[in-house]
């Protein structure tokens, strides 16, 4: 008897919780859906992966204000970017990519690491909506289904090109590769970098592990300090790879580093200074005014305007060029409807966005050339190689 | 049934009901482990991983019927919590606490360099089978079934345990195996848990079981009331519906979460429900309705005199 | 590994074994007087990196000025954080400042996150980057600042507890909270005064740190501040030599590790470590042996 009755209260409570919930997110009044076009932003502004979430989500904005200040889309329908903030926790991604997706959203650009993409592309591909993901560069992402896509420069086309290059254009023979083993994007471009060295004859003569949010590297570069070796490869992002140099010139070695585009931002030199100085980083996206393309240059300025003057990031400028190729394929098929404008996104071939020339190939995966090898010059990127399909 | 929601319910409502029901689960497990034996433990998210990623596996690699590798789940983490429990023989208070804390990182670090787990890049291509329906009859079972143990002579012995160990050995109850079986049995609770989370979410990475998340776990239990089966059940919706419903505050969304946190334990030391025997409270608001309508002799606040 | 190699690395570990030592005092001294595990102390550590930070590079002072105003800062927030949290808590169960401390920290970061972004900044270079070669050692000029000054703090902080009045009165309360107070103590204060030498010390780790390791940031507090709280639990909670020695202890362990190759489980040493100190001697090194009463 009362047992029972302390059940039935729960189920009440469970149900006033429903009720909660409904009332919790109920008061928005959506807008009326045929004057905007929406696109939803996946990503952290808090948390351990905040960072990369609020450059995306800064380029995405910049975005909208271009297609809304040349008048809007579809004749004259405004862009609008619905924002959401997942914390860097798995179960808050999911929970809001489904909330996006019912507040009508036509498209999702995020999130900019793996992870996070592969929780959030199976229930985007259920509802049918479009997921652009500006950044993950992890296997298994455009696999989840045909309404899934990424518009960065994938590292299995750009690190067997860069092994080949350390080797027949530097003459490289020996490295350090250093990884970071609870970051996705690091773990998957090491195993590239392993065999990619391998294929042009490049000895990897020691192998030392660090982690994301790291702070002291003492210890991993002592025990490579007293080796005879010609360059580190080192496959995490900026904030570690400065750090890392840092702690690489306090040992009194000279060594550059290598690495893919985590490493394309300013944090790099902020934290590294002079040690970073010479070190390069592959990418699809060229800050360097000699080489950029007039819509890249148009973009770092309004960035920097925007920005008291610091330069963007890969992050953001993926996030611009996202936003930017799904409003040309929304125009091109002439219709804010997911199933419709995913195939005009699909035959996307030679398109010029700020991070690069991009197509999409038979397999839906991005091809983005050229490839630019930068050096880091007086704090600023500056191209070092230009390497072409 | 499902199909049914689905069309008459907003899909993100599911979505985080179904989210709410899972954590139900897990947190009941830690209710029963730190709220009815007394044991520390702040390493809850562990277990809710090891079953998360049992499950997976087994559903993945063996190809077993999905509640099979739930209930798989459930028993590869209550393995898990029988060798946490042993160190309880030892360990009393805030060191068994930080013990579990310690085993759960071990955990962590372990699934973030395993070959199966798929380490740092996750574990990915898990079906979608956890239904709000399933994951809803599922806590409600979790909730009959913690009262039933908390009513048994079982339950009693735990309580026992949790205000005074001495006193209870000194009557006849061995500590040690009460105390691993409550580690199992709520490392049980949590497994399942985990097992209908990575069917959730389809996507597993092991930096989703950290302390972070153990504390989370813990703060629900604790701010719905210690040792109370619907503080638990309050102290999870709210905790988990929170994040959700201060959305409208942007980018001061995590602070205020943090803010009411501390008033809620200022204002609730013992939490929420804490101290609150639901039951009598029932009956007397029932009692004074009834009076409105026919007028008794009571004192006016509805307690018989 | 030659012995040059080993002793350089011996020397990384305790330089970072220092640091944690000194975040280490904190949880400790706290946890001896009002038995309560802090969570949000990695997060007062953070707010002073980011204190010291702002004075060296908006207003340009010197480094040990701003280490000195760091360390004032963080005494008023961590006093702000006990009367406000904890104080009202005091006589409620164990696990309710717990929890409340948790949301604080939750509070905190992301208070810091808001007002500095999430992006590392990096700390100036104050002290020059000179290597001095001692035998088969290289040595910076910063680890030497490092290990100078938390040796310094270390020893000025047994001194306090051991030799003066509030000292004295500090080692009462924690003795017994009740007579203490029975017999004129005043353990408000007493307790306030505990957490504002935790608070300074780890504002002087969080200068310190973001000198040695060049990047402060929100989050920083987080896993330091979880390391610290081992080593405090290694050498014996309570126990003031004891979180040095636990500190070092974790530091050097942690750095060996990483030198053996293992790298990738570098966060599980320490608690593997904690594990096992705890089922050989369950309060740790130093601990005092906990009496029960039957």
């Amino acid at each position: 008897m009362r047992r029972s009755k302390l059940l039935s209260m729960m189920i009440l409570v469970l149900f006033v919780a429903a009720i909660f919930a409904g009332c919790g997110g109920g008061n928005q009044t959506p807008a009326p859906a045929d004057e905007t076009v929406k696109i939803g932003f996946l990503g952290a502004k808090t948390g351990g992966h905040a960072s990369y979430g609020i450059e995306t989500l800064k380029g995405m904005k910049m975005a909208a204000d271009d297609v809304n200040a040349a008048g809007g889309i579809l004749g004259g329908k405004k862009l609008v970017i619905v924002e959401e903030d997942h914390g860097s926790k798995d179960d808050q991604a999911a929970s809001v990519t489904q909330k996006m997706i019912t507040q009508g959203t036509v498209a999702i650009v995020g999130d900019p690491t793996t992870g996070f993409t592969k929780i959030a592309g199976p229930i985007a591909q259920g509802a049918g909506v479009v997921l652009m993901s500006a950044g993950a560069v992890g296997e298994g992402v455009v696999e989840i289904g045909d309404f899934i896509y990424r518009d960065t420069l994938l590292d299995k086309v750009g690190a067997p090109l860069v092994a080949k290059y350390l080797a027949s254009e530097l003459g490289w023979k020996k490295v350090v590769l250093v990884t970071s083993t609870n970051n996705d994007y690091s773990v998957g471009l090491s195993k590239l970098f392993r065999d990619g060295l391998a294929a042009n004859n490049i000895e990897i003569i020691a192998e030392q592990t660090i982690q994301d949010s790291d702070q002291n590297f003492s210890a991993q570069v002592t025990s490579f300090s007293n080796k005879d070796f010609d360059g580190i490869v080192f496959t995490g992002y900026y904030t570690e790879g400065g750090l890392l140099m840092k702690e690489v010139r306090k040992q009194g070695l000279d060594h550059v580093m290598v690495g893919g585009d985590g490493l394309l931002a300013p944090v790099l030199w902020e934290l590294g200074e002079d040690a970073v100085e010479g070190s390069m980083v592959y990418t699809g996206f060229a800050a360097d005014p000699a080489n950029a393309s007039p819509k890249t240059l148009a973009f770092i300025d309004a960035y920097k305007a925007k920005n008291g003057g610091t330069l963007p990031d890969m992050f953001s400028a993926q996030g611009y060029d996202a936003v930017m190729l799904l409003v040309d394929a929304i125009e091109a098929a002439g219709s804010a409807a997911p199933a419709e404008f995913k195939e005009t996104l699909k035959v996307t071939s030679n398109w010029e966005g700020v991070t690069g020339t991009i197509s999409f190939g038979p397999d839906r995966e991005p091809i983005k050339s050229p490839v630019y090898l930068l050096e880091v010059k007086d704090s600023e990127f500056s191209v070092k190689a230009t390497i072409d399909l | 049934m499902e199909e049914l929601l689905r069309q008459y319910m907003n899909l993100y409502y599911i979505q985080v009901l179904t989210l709410i029901c899972i954590m139900m689960i897990a947190a009941l497990g830690l209710h029963l482990i730190t709220g009815v034996t007394g044991q520390l433990s702040f390493g809850h998210a562990a277990f809710v991983g090891i079953g998360a990623y049992a499950a997976a596996l087994s559903n993945i690699h063996w190809g077993l019927p999905f509640l099979i590798c739930v209930l798989l789940g459930g028993l590869a983490a209550a393995l898990a919590g029988v060798l946490v429990g042993f160190p309880s023989m030892r360990l009393t208070g805030d060191y068994l606490g930080i013990a579990t804390l310690g085993f759960a990182e071990i955990v962590r670090v372990i699934l973030m360099n395993m070959d199966i787990t798929g380490g740092a890049r996750g574990l990915a291509g898990i079906p979608r089978e956890t239904t709000l329906v399933l994951a809803f009859v599922l806590a409600a079972v979790a909730i009959w079934t913690m009262y039933r143990i908390q009513d048994s002579r079982f339950g009693r012995a735990l309580v026992a345990i949790r205000e005074d160990d001495i006193a209870a050995e000194c009557n006849g109850i061995n500590g040690l195996w009460y105390k691993v079986s409550a580690f199992a049995i709520g490392s049980f609770f949590a497994g399942v848990a985990g097992g209908l989370y990575a069917h959730f979410l389809q996507y597993l990475n092991p930096s989703g079981f950290g302390f972070a998340k153990s504390f989370e776990i813990l703060t629900f239990v604790v701010l719905g009331g210690l040792g109370s089966i619907p503080g638990t059940v309050l102290g999870t919706t709210i905790l988990t519906l929170l994040p959700e419903v201060l959305r409208f505050s942007a980018e001061y969304r995590m602070m205020m979460y943090g803010l009411l946190m501390v008033i809620m334990m200022i204002f609730r030391p013992r939490g929420l429900l804490g101290g609150v025997d639901l039951l009598p409270l029932l009956k007397r608001m029932l009692y004074s309705l009834r009076k409105k309508q026919t007028p008794l002799n009571g004192d006016g606040n509805g307690r018989s005199v | 590994m030659t012995t040059d190699i080993v002793l350089q690395q011996l020397l990384n570990g305790l330089t970072l074994g220092s640091t944690y030592a000194l975040i280490a005092l904190g949880y400790t001294m706290v946890y001896g007087i009002i038995q309560l595990i802090n969570f949000a102390h990695g997060d007062v550590y953070m707010i002073g990196a980011f204190v010291g930070l702002t004075m060296v590079v908006v207003f340009g002072i010197n480094i040990w000025a701003a280490l000195f105003v760091a360390m004032i800062a963080c005494v008023l927030v961590a006093m702000t954080i006990e009367r406000v949290a904890y104080r009202p808590l005091r006589r409620s169960t164990r696990l309710a400042p717990l929890i409340s401390s948790i949301g604080v920290s939750i509070f905190l970061q992301t208070l810091m996150t808001s007002m500095k972004g999430p992006q590392p900044v990096g700390f100036p270079q104050v002290v020059s980057n000179t290597i001095y070669t001692i035998g088969p050692v290289k040595i910076a000029l910063v680890q030497i600042i490092i290990l100078l000054v938390a040796a310094a703090l270390m020893i000025a902080l047994q001194l306090i507890v051991k030799r003066s009045k509030i000292g004295k009165a500090m080692r009462a309360t924690s003795e017994d909270y009740d007579t203490a107070s029975l017999m004129g103590v005043n353990v408000n204060r007493v307790i306030s005064f505990t957490f504002a030498i935790g608070a300074a010390l780890a504002a002087a780790g969080g200068v310190l740190i973001g000198m040695y390791f060049n990047s402060v940031f929100p989050l920083m507090g987080v896993m330091a501040g979880l390391k610290a709280f081992c080593a405090a639990v290694v050498g014996g909670i309570g126990s003031i030599p004891g979180a040095v020695i636990g500190g070092l202890f974790i530091g050097v362990a942690e750095v060996f590790g990483v030198a053996m190759g293992l790298g990738s489980y570098k966060d599980a040493i320490a608690f593997a470590l904690l594990i096992l100190v705890l089922l050989i001697k369950p309060t740790g090194i130093l601990g005092q042996p906990i009496q029960r009463k039957v």
